[in-house]
């Protein structure tokens, strides 16, 4: 687990922004989605999710805005941008480029 | 029970600067806290082990601090502020005896009096606001030094604090006692009042021996 997260935390933008693709959310619930699509087995902690909003917003991949009571407690819900969606894409192609050379490098020589 | 987390929050964001941003996140991640809290509750742990769960889940907030630090140094206004709030206040310290002088020429010193002590309460609450929002010294490095420049930082802004609200406790007192001297004429028995005063300092500094420990 603890070297799966190491791997796994370099690519924390992209997960975020993977969560923001569908809706706008908020921390908890982004958190919770990514706690279920892996089966309990990854959880962000909130340090590493707040830097990562912070880190996005700043360069504009995301904004930010208090939602109102209607929608129950007043939480803060994240909004992906277009410009965050073309650098969701473009993290996406880097994993799998990565991903790609990666599994080429680890492949046993069975031929030789 | 989720008020636990809220002290929990305040103390890991201690050292950070008093800013919009600071107050945002905070209420931000409480907010977000409690609902794991209560989903927590809801799956069946006790409080307890919920309490855990969650404070674990926060990681080390180190580098988030640092960035609201630096956005704290860049943004001068703080500084400035900080700056005009104390000259404002010695400023109405000087200003005080004016209106008393003025006034008197005209017979009205009970009215200068008070006016006085008005500036004066204002002036006093005003360095008590300035020393109550600075932020807690930022310790630079783990060394002794930096140790003891954090200690006596906050000794000092306590004692300062204290200050502050002593000079108003008793700024309060005489006004009490010359406005309820002139207005009843009761010379002979207002002079209590002092005691009472001294009694209210010394409730003040126990109230505040005990917040420190």
């Amino acid at each position: 687990m603890s070297i799966a997260s190491d791997l796994i935390r370099g690519h924390t933008e992209a997960i975020i922004l993977a969560q923001l693709m569908g809706s706008d959310s908020y921390g908890y619930q982004i958190n919770k989605s990514i706690q279920q699509k892996t089966g309990g087995r990854y959880e962000l902690k909130e340090a590493t999710l707040y830097t990562a909003f912070r880190r996005l917003e700043e360069n504009g991949s995301i904004y930010s805005y208090w939602g109102d009571e209607t929608t129950g407690a007043r939480r803060r819900y994240y909004c992906i941008t277009d410009r965050g969606r073309e650098y969701f894409e473009k993290l996406k192609a880097d994993w799998q480029d990565a991903k790609q050379l990666i599994d080429k490098l680890i492949e046993e020589d069975a031929q030789q | 029970m989720t008020d636990p987390l809220r002290k929990h929050i305040d103390s890991l964001f201690e050292s950070a600067p008093v800013s919009k941003r600071t107050v945002e996140l905070k209420e931000e991640m409480y907010q977000n806290l409690a609902l794991k809290y209560n989903d927590l509750l809801a799956e069946g742990k006790s409080e307890e082990a919920a309490y855990n769960i969650v404070v674990a889940g926060i990681g080390d907030i180190s580098e988030l601090l640092d960035e609201l630090q630096k956005e704290e140094k860049i943004d001068p206004t703080v500084q400035r502020r900080s700056a005009l709030l104390v000259s404002v206040a010695v400023m109405l310290y000087i200003l005080s005896v004016v209106p008393i002088i003025i006034l008197s020429e005209f017979g009205m010193e009970v009215l200068g009096c008070v006016l006085m002590f008005v500036f004066v309460a204002v002036a006093t609450g005003l360095l008590v606001y300035h020393s109550m929002s600075k932020p807690k010294y930022q310790k630079n490095d783990d060394t002794v030094v930096e140790e003891f420049k954090a200690w006596s930082n906050q000794n000092t802004q306590r004692r300062q604090l204290l200050k502050a609200i002593d000079g108003a406790i008793w700024a309060t007192v005489l006004a009490v006692y010359f406005i309820l001297s002139f207005m009843t004429g009761a010379w002979y028995i207002t002079w209590v009042i002092f005691l009472l005063g001294g009694a209210v300092q010394g409730i003040v500094k126990a109230i505040f021996d005990l917040s420190e420990k």
